[in-house]
């Protein structure tokens, strides 16, 4: 019984924050390869950090206030790396879930090895310190170390340099939380205070940027589809710039990358409005031409290669949005 | 943006007109809501006069699609302008909303 405080509060508020996202960002099968990934790494980091004591003679006190939070939290980074690179997180809002997911998975097998060693010493406070303390900073250091990375690559910062600001951010947390300079109860009060309410910020704030991007974007790019679909985009500073590329591009290159643009509007404007039906509770459409027009698209990124996308730069940019948006339709 | 309502039959016509942007949607939305609130659940935007429609504007239409399909009830979209019914068109909204041609059709479907 006393076991539930370690397990049932970081279990709770993953879910609290999956039901938060009210463009349902989050593809469940990703939240579960997060917590699964999470296990995993709990298991990689205890031969790790077993392995340092044994070879190095390291205190106890000295491997969990610097050797544990940057072998942890670097083995839980590497899954939302990898989603950030496979580009399935688009906003702060998913990119926060699927972050505190890995350490939710993390916190568990943490605390059921805890369990089962201690047995009856297991007691009710450690488990509350660890269930609603531990848990939800393993959580919440990876949420940040995603939301940084998000943020920074949105925001045209490499993606080295916004990885390694989320990882340093993260492993610095979990570090000053293994310190213990305040009493652990007191700790893990003030983690019970602190990380919903910066989350409920960051949900806030992702939000009401998502809503301004479809805004701005939905907008200019169905005026943008439409004039090229009435065979007015000639007549339109957009087409103009275009047609100016004929100098720099033979006209074959040049025809793929007007349809190019032509099936990215499309297709992006087909992802915004299916984020907007989920906003509202709608079944998402998915066209039946929309998997060959995907297949499509991608020929055609090949074909006009780098210089073709350079030279969209100013009516389209290929950027993590813009991948993540079609691989919304591809999933 | 203006709005006006009359009651046509079973169903109440609301008239759209102006610009549906992001500056007004919060205030058709809040009408929209003080219309279900008052029971009424069979509704036509008659959108002869609305000029221009932004995505806060559709979502304002989702918003009340929604409600309205809670309660069973029946919301039509008519007279809408060539562009803005471009507009549903090209972003697949046609297929979520019953558009019809006038208010006429609107009020009767089946003629």
């Amino acid at each position: 019984m006393v076991a539930i405080f370690g397990f049932v509060p970081v279990l709770l508020f993953l879910a609290l924050l999956f039901l938060l996202d009210s463009f349902k960002l989050v593809k469940p099968r990703l939240l579960v390869l997060c917590l699964l990934y999470g296990i995993a790494a709990t298991g990689l980091s205890y031969f790790f950090n077993t392995w340092v004591i044994l070879s190095t003679g390291i205190s106890f006190e000295s491997l969990s206030r610097y050797v544990a939070p940057i072998a942890e939290e670097f083995l839980k980074a590497l899954v939302i790396f990898y989603l950030v690179a496979a580009r399935q997180v688009g906003f702060m809002v998913d990119a926060a879930i699927y972050g505190f997911a890995v350490g939710t998975g993390f916190a568990l097998a943490e605390n059921t090895w805890y369990y089962w060693n201690l047995g009856t010493d297991f007691s009710a406070l450690l488990a509350i310190i660890r269930g609603f303390g531990t848990a939800l900073m393993h959580g919440g250091t990876m949420s940040i170390c995603a939301i940084f990375l998000i943020e920074g690559i949105q925001r045209s910062s490499p993606a080295w340099r916004a990885g390694f600001i989320g990882l340093l951010a993260a492993m610095l947390l979990h570090s000053l939380f293994n310190h213990f300079w305040l009493n652990p109860l007191m700790q893990t009060m003030l983690i019970i205070v602190i990380l919903p309410l910066a989350l409920y910020l960051v949900f806030m704030r992702s939000t009401r940027h998502l809503q301004q991007w479809l805004e701005v974007a939905f907008s200019s790019e169905v005026d943008m589809l439409r004039m090229i679909k009435q065979g007015q985009f000639r007549n339109t500073r957009a087409g103009q710039y275009l047609a100016s590329l004929k100098e720099h591009f033979a006209p074959d290159v040049l025809l793929d990358l007007y349809c190019f643009l032509s099936l990215y509007l499309e297709l992006s404007i087909k992802t915004k409005r299916n984020l907007m039906l989920k906003e509202n509770g709608f079944p998402v459409i998915l066209e039946s031409d929309i998997p060959s027009k995907l297949t499509e698209f991608k020929q055609l990124r090949k074909q006009i290669g780098k210089a073709g996308e350079m030279a969209l730069y100013p009516l389209v940019r290929m950027r993590q949005r813009e991948l993540w948006e079609l691989n919304q339709l591809e999933n | 943006m203006n709005i006006v309502t009359i009651q046509n039959g079973d169903f109440l016509v609301i008239k759209l007109q102006g610009r549906l942007d992001t500056a007004q949607s919060s205030i058709v939305e809040k009408m929209f809501l003080e219309i279900l609130d008052h029971g009424h659940e069979r509704i036509i935007l008659d959108c002869e006069d609305l000029d221009y429609i932004s995505s806060s504007g559709l979502r304002i239409f989702l918003i009340a699609q929604k409600k309205i399909l809670g309660v069973s009830g029946t919301l039509r979209i008519c007279n809408l302008q060539p562009n803005i019914r471009e507009i549903f068109d090209i972003s697949g909204f046609s297929m979520i909303f019953s558009i019809s041609h006038d208010l006429v059709a609107a009020l009767n479907p089946d003629l």
